[in-house]
């Protein structure tokens, strides 16, 4: 019998040191990156892999120095962010307890409808949708960039999904007792709905601050340039300064782990939802 | 008793009617209303403009000048360039697919089991999932630099991955099946849950080794999350821009101009906003027929 148990650590042993050079290759770009950022000049250039001393010199200029403007693309990217989750969460939730709740003609129809915007990539409507901006005069602004990305047929989708779980004995009895449907909403389903609107916020809030095509033709000024277009114009203004450069990608990286580690069970329940689109 | 069943017992419950007025009618469209703007706006109607300028000759902002009818169409077709960036847009595709695949499964299966650090690891396969393309990206391109990056220290080479015609898509394809690799990791994870331990334990009992339980019982298991995966892959692909914006811009020579690629270089380079409309249109109709050919396959694997 030991021989057994012998014979069942030694597979677990195996099976950890078959992972170390996976990890390997997976974590490989996040930790170079890192040393890269951390690194004196110099050993850049000297194909050094792990810095001899760590020094910090590339943050305090990204953060600091008036060409690069980090902090006011952090700032863009949350106001960015936090405005198209907290759009999302409100025109989904609406959309989706008519489509669970509500009786009302089209109601198939529509919901095909929203279905089927799913099938359309977003890169498909690109160019017509950056005309239509510009027509208005969009351009470098906060509208561009938050107000067509305030609804998603995952989102209401996902919620929709949510509230059949719900059942209709609970709506009828609150009608009954002469509740409307916005208080219904408000007291009861949103409340009970708390899990599913976290992985939607979560979603959502990371998608938008990983947006790259969208904001890189809306914005012009550095003004309302968010992270992803601030850290690829680096190579812009300084193509010497690369590990200006790799600061920058930690930079931005930061929030987007941040979201994962502390709420990887939201961040992949949305995502599970959202992969539809691909 | 059949799923359509059991939804016909659900609503012909009796139920209280309350006689509707006039706002219990309009009420549920208004609950729609906002996500519906957003929609008209920015998704339906740039959905007709766009076929609506892929008929027409533009001027450089992009108005509709001259009634072209399937003109810019016929001008595409009749194009090698655009014939050679479909060529790299499925080889592209292909690799990613395939590779984001064998990423994300091979992955899954090193954390089947329990043991110390597999936490860690499991967290770490995902990863990807969180990471901006642009920011992995602008990593890659320090890693992938042709005298001082990563990889060619490790190789001891002087490759330059971005710009030799030779190694440019294979670096961006890289890049995007390191991206992917999260989400094929979850996906085909969960799918490995869902084999029931019973096959394995019989199969056990049986002699079967790791590699036979893994071709005759965990692989055919799993089969529908491999494919509906593949098909998220495909779809995904079909749609990468970043990488190609910041990697190669498309070349060298159209070594890397993938489909979006191209048609942001017409849009925002040569301003052919008709050009540029019409491949659109053409990226539509591949990731709907692709769409379909999964619709059509789930329809049928309902019944196994």
């Amino acid at each position: 019998m030991t021989s057994l148990a012998a014979r069942k650590n030694l597979a677990k042993l195996g099976n950890m040191l078959l992972n170390i050079p996976m990890l390997l290759v997976i974590l490989a770009p996040l930790i170079y990156t890192l040393m890269i950022s951390v690194m004196p000049p110099d050993e850049i250039y000297q194909n050094v892999l792990i810095p001899s001393t760590i020094n910090f010199g590339n943050y305090v200029k990204a953060f600091t120095h008036p060409a690069y403007n980090f902090l006011t693309f952090i700032r863009n990217s949350f106001i960015v962010s936090t405005s198209v989750m907290l759009g999302q969460m409100i025109t989904c939730s609406l959309a989706a307890f008519a489509f669970a709740f509500l009786d009302f003609k089209g109601k198939k129809l529509l919901f095909i409808l929203v279905l089927a915007t799913m099938m359309v990539p977003g890169e498909a409507t690109i160019i017509a949708n950056y005309l239509t901006v510009s027509r208005w005069g969009w351009l470098d602004s906060f509208q561009a960039l938050i107000i067509p990305y305030l609804t998603s047929a995952m989102g209401i989708f996902l919620m929709r999904q949510n509230y059949l779980t719900f059942s209709r004995e609970l709506h009828e009895a609150a009608q009954l007792d002469g509740c409307n449907n916005p208080r219904f909403m408000a007291s009861i389903v949103v409340p009970l709905s708390r899990p599913a609107l976290g992985a939607l916020g979560a979603y959502v809030f990371l998608n938008t601050w990983n947006q790259y095509m969208w904001p890189l033709l809306v914005t012009n000024s550095s003004s309302y340039r968010t992270v992803q277009i601030g850290i690829s114009m680096l190579y812009d203004i300084d193509a010497e300064s690369l590990g200006l450069m790799m600061a920058g990608v930690v930079i931005v990286i930061v929030p987007s782990l941040s979201i994962f580690i502390f709420m990887q069970k939201q961040l992949i329940n949305g995502l599970m939802a959202g992969a539809v689109k691909g | 008793m059949s799923l359509s069943d059991s939804l016909k017992t659900r609503t012909a419950k009796p139920r209280i009617t309350v006689k509707k007025g006039f706002y219990a009618t309009v009420e549920p469209y208004l609950f729609l209303l906002p996500a519906f703007t957003i929609f008209a706006l920015f998704l339906f109607y740039p959905f007709g403009r766009t076929i609506y300028l892929s008929t027409f000759l533009t001027d450089k902002l992009g108005n509709a000048k001259v009634f072209w009818g399937l003109g810019n169409y016929r001008d595409l077709f009749a194009s090698s360039s655009f014939w050679a960036s479909v060529g790299v847009t499925f080889q592209f595709v292909a690799i990613v697919a395939f590779g984001g695949l064998i990423a994300g499964l091979t992955t899954s299966l090193l954390t089947t089991r329990k043991y110390p650090g597999v936490t860690f690891a499991s967290a770490s396969y995902a990863m990807p999932v969180a990471i901006a393309s642009a920011a992995a990206s602008m990593a890659f391109r320090m890693i992938l630099h042709p005298t001082n990056g990563l990889l060619n220290i490790l190789l001891g080479t002087q490759i330059n991955w971005r710009g030799d015609p030779n190694w440019a898509l294979f670096s961006v394809s890289m890049v995007t099946i390191w991206l992917a690799s999260g989400i094929n990791f979850i996906f085909i994870s969960a799918g490995l849950r869902g084999v029931p331990d019973e096959l394995y334990e019989s199969a056990s009992i049986d002699g079967a080794g790791y590699w036979r339980k893994l071709f005759s019982i965990t692989l055919p298991s799993i089969s529908p999350t491999l494919f509906f995966q593949i098909i998220i892959n495909i779809i995904s692909a079909f749609q990468s821009f970043s990488q190609i914006r910041l990697l190669t811009e498309g070349g060298p020579g159209d070594a890397t101009n993938v489909i979006v690629y191209a048609i942001y270089r017409d849009a925002f380079f040569n301003f052919r906003f008709g050009t540029a409309a019409a491949r659109s249109i053409i990226l539509f109709v591949i990731v709907l027929v692709i769409t379909l050919i999964q619709f059509s396959f789930e329809k049928r694997s309902v019944h196994y």
